[in-house]
C-alpha cells in the first residue's frame, strides 16, 4: 500500500467580490457576491514509502493548497486523502505526529530565543523520549553543524543557519514523511548544496519519504527521481524526471554571439528561445537538422564571434510543458 | 508657491489613502463615540441634582465635552506617534533626508489630508447630529465661532509640535515606554481634554496654567462654551501664540540635532 | 485523561518559561513596559481624583470606592493579560501564515496558541491594582471575612470574562483577518466604560453589560457586595455569581473560536 494516497481531490475557494465605490462598500456590508475559484481539481497520485517526489508548478498552481490538505491544515472540498492510513483533517493531531513540515519562508522557531529553546519545546510538544531526542540532536548537529549556533537567538542567525535549524526541528520526532516547502529559497549556492545533501541523507538512511515543492529546478534535478507537475490545479505530468529528459533529449540549444548590428534575427529549422543583445539561444531538433548545418545557415547571413551547444535546461523543458502540454510535445517529437 | 503646491500634494495623497482605507478610518469613530458616551454620562452623573457648579451649567459642560471629543477625534486622525517612532527605529526616516523638502512641514501636510477625510466623512456628520439632538451650549455669535476656530488651529499646531518633538526623542532613547505613558497622561489631564481646568484643585490649576498642554484643548473649548470672554480671550490667544513659538523652536532644534545624527551616524 | 492534562500543564509551564526568557532579552524595555502600564493606570486614578475634587461623589460613589471599583477591574485584567493578551494579534499570525504551524503539531491549537506567550508585562497591572486595592481597603475601613472569597471569585470570573472577550475578538480574525484593531476600537473603550459605576449609564447599557457582554460581573456587581453598597437594579448577591458567569461565558467564547478555526480550515485564509 502507498504511504500517501490522493484520489480525485478538489478544493474550491469562495472569493468575495470587491464592489467598487462608496455605495458598493456599504452594500457589501450586508450582501456579498462570491465567485468560486478551483485551487485544486481532480488531483490523484500515490507516493510510496521512501520516495522523494518533487511537487512543482508556478505560483498559484495549487501546490501549497495540496500540501495544506496533506498536512491537515485545510479541509478538502471533495475527494480522498490518506497519509499513512490517516485522513489528515479528521485526525489532524495523530497525523501531525507522523509528518514533519518546513515552510521555507517562515520559521517555526522562537524568534527571540536561542534555537535550542525551540528544540526543547518541540521535544515537549511531540513527547519525544529523552534518549531519542539526544540521539537525534547529536546526529543533526553532526551533519548540519548546529553546534556553532544553538545558543544564538534565532533572529541573529543567517538564513542558511536558520534553515538548517528549521529542518532539524521538523525531524526531531522521527516523522515518516517530510514536507518541504521551498527549503532552499534565498540560500547561497553552498548552503543550497549542504541542504540538498542533508535531505538526500535523511531520505536514504532514515527512509523518510520527502515531498518537496520548489522553484529551483536544481533541487529537483539533484534530489528527485520523480516529479509531479501541476498547473491551474491539475496534474500536468507525473512520472520520472529521466523520462522528460529523454523526451527532450533530441533537443539541443545553440548559443551564438554575433558580430555587428543584428536586426530581426531568424533562422529556418530552429526556434529562437531567448535573446540578449547579440547573444541568441536557438533550439533545434538534432534529428531534423545537424548543428553544422545550422551553423552554416547562420554564417551565411551573419558573422559569428562565438558559439556553444548545450543540452536544454530542465527549466526550459518544464516551461515548454506548461505552454504546450506534454501531449503536444510527444506528438511533435515522435 | 511651487513649494506650497508640492506640500499640498502630500495632503492630497494622504486624503486619497484615507479614502482607500476608509473602513479603518471609520472604525476609529466607534472608539471616539464610546468615550464621548462615557464622559457624557460621567458628567451627567456628577451634575445629578445640581443646576450649576462653579458657575458652569450642565448644558455648558455638555458643550465642552462634545467639542473636546470632536477635537480629539481630529487630532487623533494624524500620523500616530508610534509610526514616527517606528520610522526612527528602523532608520526609514533617513530616506526623508534625501528628499527636497522639510520633513516637519511635509508631515504636517500629510496629516492635513487624513484629517480632512476623517473630518468631512465622520466628525462633521456625526457631531452635527449630536449637537442638534443634545442641544448643549454653543457659540452665540459668528465672532465667537471665528475666535474658536482660530484657537483650535493654534492648539492643533501646538499639539503637532509637541508630539513630533517627542517622537524624535526616539533618536536618543532606545525605549520610550514609561516616558511615553507620562506624556500621554499629561496631554490627557493637563490639556483639559476631559476635565476643564476650572474644576481642578487650586494648586493643580496653577500648575496646569503654566504648561503648554492647556493651549491645545482647554482654551478653544472654553471659548466655545462662552467661559472665556472679553479681554481674557486676547490674553489666552497670546498664551497660545507664545507656546506655539516655543514649541516650534524646540521642534526645530530637536529636528536639527536629529538630522545631524542621521547625517553623521546614518540614523 | 489525567496524563494528558499533566502533559498539557508541563508543556504550558515550559512554554511560559521560554516566553519569559524571550521577554527578558530586552530587559530595559521589559521594565519600562511594566512601569508604563502602572503609570497609565495611576494616571486614570489621578484623573478620577481631580474629577471628584469639586463634586465629592459620583452617584454616591466616593473617591476611594471609585478607586476600588477601578482597581478590581485592573487586577483581573492583569491576570487575563498574562494568559490571553496576545490573542488580539492573532490576525498577524494568520496574515503572514505562521498560524499554520499550530496546525501541524499534535497539540490542540487553542491551547498551543495560548501557551505561545506568557505576558509578564502585566506585572504593571498587578503593581497598580494591589497598591490601589490595599489603599482603598484601609481608607474605607473594610474588614472582610467571607468577602475574601467573593473577591477571589471576582478576580477569577473577571479573568475568564475578559479573556473570553479577547478570544472572541481573536476569532474574528478567522473571518475578517482583523483582530488587533477590533480590540483597540471596541473592546478597550468598552472596558474603559466599566471603570465607572454602572449606575451612571442608561438602563440599556446596564442590561447589555450584564446579560450579553457580562462586564458587570468583572467589577461593578462584586464591588456592590464587597463595599456594602445598594443599587436600585441589582441585589448585591449578584456579585457572587462572577466565577459561574465567567466559566459559562468563556466556554461559549471557546466554542466560537473553534467555529472560526473550522472556517479557517476550509478557506485557509
Amino acid at each position: 500500500m502507498s504511504l500517501i494516497e490522493v484520489n480525485h481531490l478538489y478544493k474550491e475557494f469562495k472569493i468575495a467580490r470587491r464592489q467598487e465605490g462608496l455605495g458598493g462598500a456599504l452594500r457589501s456590508l450586508f450582501h456579498r457576491e462570491y465567485s468560486t475559484r478551483m485551487a485544486v481539481q481532480d488531483i490523484s497520485f500515490a507516493v510510496g514509502r521512501g520516495e522523494m517526489v518533487g511537487y512543482i508548478g508556478p505560483n498559484g498552481a495549487g501546490k501549497s493548497t495540496t500540501i495544506k490538505m496533506l498536512t491537515g491544515i485545510l479541509v478538502p472540498t471533495s475527494g480522498e486523502v490518506r497519509v499513512n492510513g490517516l485522513v489528515p483533517f479528521q485526525e489532524r493531531q495523530k497525523n501531525a505526529r507522523q509528518i514533519g513540515v518546513v515552510f521555507g519562508q517562515r520559521t517555526q522557531l522562537w524568534w527571540d530565543l536561542p534555537a535550542i529553546e525551540s528544540f526543547e519545546l518541540l521535544k515537549q510538544v511531540f513527547q519525544i523520549p529523552d534518549a531519542r531526542y539526544r540521539q537525534n540532536m547529536a546526529t543533526f548537529s553532526d551533519i548540519l553543524g548546529l553546534e556553532e549556533f544553538l545558543d544564538t537567538p534565532v533572529r541573529q542567525l543567517s538564513l542558511g543557519q536558520r534553515m538548517r535549524a528549521d529542518i532539524a526541528a521538523s525531524l526531531l520526532h522521527d516523522p515518516v514523511i517530510l514536507f518541504l516547502d521551498e527549503p532552499t529559497i534565498g540560500l547561497d549556492v553552498l548552503a543550497k548544496e549542504r541542504m540538498r545533501k542533508f535531505i538526500r541523507e535523511i531520505n536514504r538512511e532514515r527512509g523518510v519519504t520527502v515531498i518537496l515543492t520548489t522553484h529551483d529546478m536544481n533541487d529537483i534535478e539533484k534530489l528527485c527521481r520523480r516529479m509531479i507537475l501541476i498547473d491551474n490545479g491539475r496534474v500536468m505530468y507525473d512520472g520520472e524526471l529521466a523520462r522528460i529528459k529523454e523526451m527532450f533529449g533530441k533537443e539541443r540549444v545553440l548559443i551564438v554571439d554575433l558580430e555587428g548590428e543584428v536586426n530581426g534575427f531568424s533562422i529556418a529549422g530552429a526556434e529562437v528561445i531567448k535573446q540578449e543583445g547579440n547573444r541568441k539561444w536557438l533550439r533545434f531538433n538534432r534529428e531534423a537538422v545537424t548543428a553544422s548545418q545550422l551553423i552554416n545557415h547562420i554564417s551565411e547571413h551573419y558573422e559569428i564571434r562565438d558559439l556553444t551547444i548545450k543540452d536544454p535546461e530542465i527549466e526550459v523543458m518544464i516551461r515548454h510543458i506548461y505552454e504546450k502540454g506534454i501531449g503536444s510535445y510527444e506528438g511533435a517529437c515522435l | 508657491m511651487g513649494t506650497f503646491k508640492m506640500y499640498l500634494e502630500f495632503s492630497r495623497k494622504s486624503f486619497q489613502r484615507a479614502a482607500a482605507y476608509r473602513f479603518d478610518v471609520w472604525t476609529r469613530i466607534v472608539g471616539n463615540v464610546l468615550f464621548l458616551f462615557m464622559w457624557g454620562f460621567i458628567w451627567y452623573g456628577l451634575y445629578h441634582g445640581k443646576s450649576s457648579v462653579e458657575g458652569v451649567s450642565f448644558q455648558a459642560m455638555l458643550g465642552y465635552i462634545l467639542v473636546s471629543q470632536a477635537l480629539q477625534g481630529i487630532h487623533g486622525a494624524g500620523t500616530p506617534l508610534w509610526e514616527i517612532q517606528e520610522r526612527v527605529r528602523t532608520g526609514d526616516i533617513a530616506m526623508e533626508m534625501l528628499r527636497p523638502y522639510d520633513y516637519t512641514t511635509r508631515m504636517l501636510f500629510s496629516d492635513f489630508g487624513g484629517i480632512a477625510f476623517y473630518f468631512i466623512t465622520a466628525i462633521v456628520p456625526l457631531y452635527t447630529v449630536l449637537f442638534l439632538v443634545l442641544n448643549p451650549v454653543v457659540p452665540t455669535s459668528l465672532v465667537q465661532l471665528g475666535l474658536f476656530v482660530v484657537s483650535v488651529i493654534l492648539g492643533y499646531f501646538i499639539r503637532y509640535c509637541i508630539e513630533l518633538t517627542f517622537g524624535l526623542f526616539t533618536f536618543w532613547l532606545v525605549e520610550t515606554g514609561g516616558v511615553e505613558d507620562i506624556f500621554y497622561f499629561s496631554i490627557s489631564l493637563f490639556s483639559g481634554s476631559v476635565i476643564p481646568l476650572w474644576f481642578f484643585p487650586g494648586w493643580l490649576e496653577q500648575v496646569a496654567r503654566y504648561l503648554p498642554f492647556q493651549a491645545i484643548f482647554f482654551i478653544p473649548n472654553s471659548i466655545f462654551v462662552g467661559q472665556l470672554t472679553g479681554p481674557a480671550i486676547w490674553y489666552a490667544f497670546m498664551n497660545q501664540v507664545i507656546w506655539l513659538l516655543v514649541c516650534y523652536l524646540i521642534l526645530r532644534l530637536v529636528w536639527n540635532r536629529a538630522s545631524m545624527k542621521i547625517v553623521i551616524q546614518g540614523g | 485523561m489525567v496524563q494528558s492534562l499533566l502533559r498539557g500543564i508541563d508543556m504550558y509551564l515550559y512554554m511560559a518559561g521560554a516566553s519569559i526568557r524571550a521577554q527578558l532579552q530586552y530587559r530595559y524595555a521589559f521594565v519600562m513596559n511594566i512601569l508604563g502600564w502602572a503609570m497609565t493606570y495611576a494616571g486614570t486614578a489621578i484623573t478620577m481624583w481631580v474629577l471628584l475634587y469639586s463634586f465629592g461623589a459620583l452617584e454616591g460613589w466616593t473617591f476611594w470606592e471609585l478607586i476600588f471599583l477601578f482597581a478590581l477591574a485592573v487586577l483581573s485584567w492583569g491576570v487575563c493579560m498574562v494568559f490571553f493578551f496576545h490573542f488580539r494579534s492573532l490576525d498577524q499570525y494568520i496574515v503572514n501564515g505562521t498560524f499554520d504551524r499550530f496546525l501541524v503539531r499534535p497539540v490542540h491549537p487553542f491551547f498551543h496558541f495560548m501557551a505561545m506567550k506568557f505576558d509578564v508585562g502585566a506585572f504593571g497591572q498587578f503593581l497598580f491594582s494591589i497598591v490601589a486595592v490595599s489603599l482603598a481597603y484601609s481608607s474605607l475601613h473594610l474588614h472582610w471575612t467571607w468577602q475574601w472569597l467573593v473577591f477571589l471569585g471576582a478576580v477569577i470570573g473577571g479573568t475568564l470574562i475578559q479573556g473570553g472577550l479577547l478570544v472572541v475578538i481573536s476569532a474574528m480574525a478567522f473571518w475578517t483577518t482583523r483582530s488587533e484593531r477590533l480590540y483597540w476600537v471596541v473592546m478597550w473603550p468598552f472596558k474603559s466604560l466599566m471603570n465607572y459605576p454602572l449606575s451612571i449609564y442608561p438602563r440599556v447599557i446596564q442590561v447589555l453589560v450584564t446579560f450579553v457582554l457580562p462586564f458587570a460581573f468583572v467589577n461593578y456587581l462584586p464591588a456592590l457586595l464587597l463595599l456594602d453598597k445598594t443599587s436600585n437594579n441589582f441585589s448585591p448577591f449578584w456579585g457572587c455569581l462572577s466565577p459561574l458567569v465567567g466559566v459559562l461565558f468563556f466556554w461559549l467564547c471557546l466554542r466560537f473560536w473553534m467555529l472560526g478555526l473550522d472556517r479557517y480550515k476550509s478557506t485557509g485564509s
